[in-house]
């Protein structure tokens, strides 16, 4: 990776880039929200590849998410949200105000649930969460997701897909499908 | 319209280009809209009586393409992808988070849109705008599109028509029809009627 990055980035933690993010050559980074939500503690939580542009994205990482996007990648305002991880390779293009979490957020048990929103209050001070289920996301060469889509937990996305605006992705997407809905479901194959 | 126009409102501190023909009842919130605009065509968007566009409302409109607002139409919050056309009908209500797009600006071929992906950061606004070909979008008179829908390259929404929230439109939608779901489906019929009854003259 390249010493001077292009990166237009301000905003936010005073405008320090977290350590343990690398950002390619030719890559840009906009937004002042980019890393408000950033809280990986790991090492190289974040590798960014060449000639990115990542306007207007949240990197929201949590303590221990791990994010890796290849090069020649275009994201519009897109939330990333990785308590785990999320991979992501190369002329990868993600429209406008889409999603994509590899997390439940909160347990599905009610019992688990309280716990939750108790540890999660002012009044839950220290007390550790319950486990929440996390599965990585793989998103892989040549995928075009289009705007108002979301690609949920433990999906991956078979290279060169096609993910019509506005589908809801809860299953693994085969290799240059095409697919629309809520589900998202298969309705065609890029040629 | 050739002197530079602002909005004494405004908290953007930006300009109405001066291909955007606005009536003089219609209302702009506020510049930011034209961000991403660069519409090369005369009347690269154009404001009909009353019409207005509030915060949020990002006319991403490329060098050839056209908007066109009718009248009293309203446009809250929406996102207009457009290298062609995109033609809003009177009385048309637009809600936030919609996507209207004309074109996917990436080839489909993943050859050639990894073509496309290596020049997006040699532009100035780093913004994808390959020719791919383009498919009008046509939201008829009093229509209303709820919050987060997307309507899909080459749809046409007939008038008096409803989409429900969070629809996505991939089929065309006949006139005085409710549709609802992602993809969208009719959900029922709407009695038809007059929409020029109650229009101001």
């Amino acid at each position: 990776m390249s010493e001077t990055p292009s990166t237009r980035i301000a905003g936010w933690l005073q405008g320090e880039l977290p350590a343990n993010v690398t950002i390619g050559a030719n890559s840009l980074v906009t937004g002042e929200l980019a890393f408000k939500r950033f809280h990986s503690k790991l090492a190289n939580a974040l590798t960014l590849g060449a000639h990115c542009t990542m306007d207007g994205v949240h990197f929201d990482l949590g303590a221990n998410g791990k994010m890796t996007i290849g090069d020649y990648c275009y994201f519009t305002n897109t939330v990333l949200l990785c308590e785990l991880e999320i991979r992501v390779g190369n002329y990868v293009v993600i429209g406008w105000n889409t999603t994509v979490t590899d997390t439940d957020f909160h347990p599905l048990g009610p019992a688990e649930r309280v716990a939750d929103a108790i540890a999660c209050s002012p009044l839950g001070k220290g007390r550790p969460r319950p486990e929440v289920l996390k599965k990585p996301v793989l998103i892989e060469d040549n995928v075009w997701i289009g705007p108002n889509a979301t690609i949920l937990k433990g999906v991956r996305i078979g290279s060169g897909a096609f993910i019509e605006a506005g589908s809801l992705v809860t299953r693994d997407v085969p290799a240059r499908a095409r697919v629309l809905g809520n589900p998202a479901q298969v309705i065609g194959e890029i040629p | 319209m050739s002197r530079a126009r602002t909005l004494s409102w405004d908290w953007f501190p930006g300009t109405i280009p001066d291909n955007v023909i606005v009536d003089d009842t219609a209302y702009i919130e506020t510049s930011f809209s034209f961000q991403f605009f660069r519409s090369q065509v005369p009347g690269g968007v154009t404001y009909g009586r009353g019409a207005s566009t509030y915060l949020g409302t990002m006319f991403d409109v490329g060098s050839t393409g056209r908007v066109t607002l009718g009248d009293c139409a309203l446009v809250h919050g929406a996102r207009i992808i457009c290298d062609a056309e995109v033609s809003i009908g009177d009385h048309a209500l637009i809600s936030w988070n919609v996507v209207l797009m004309d074109s996917y600006r990436v080839p489909l071929n993943a050859q050639e849109r990894r073509r496309e992906l290596e020049l997006v950061p040699t532009r100035p606004l780093r913004l994808a705008c390959a020719a791919v070909p383009a498919r009008p979008i046509r939201i008829g008179r009093c229509v209303w599109i709820g919050f987060d829908a997307c309507v899909l390259p080459g749809i046409t929404i007939g008038e008096g028509s409803i989409v429900g929230a969070r629809s996505v439109v991939a089929e065309n939608v006949p006139s005085f029809t409710v549709v609802a779901g992602n993809p969208a489906r009719i959900v029922r019929k709407l009695e038809p009627c007059d929409l020029t009854a109650h229009a101001i003259h």
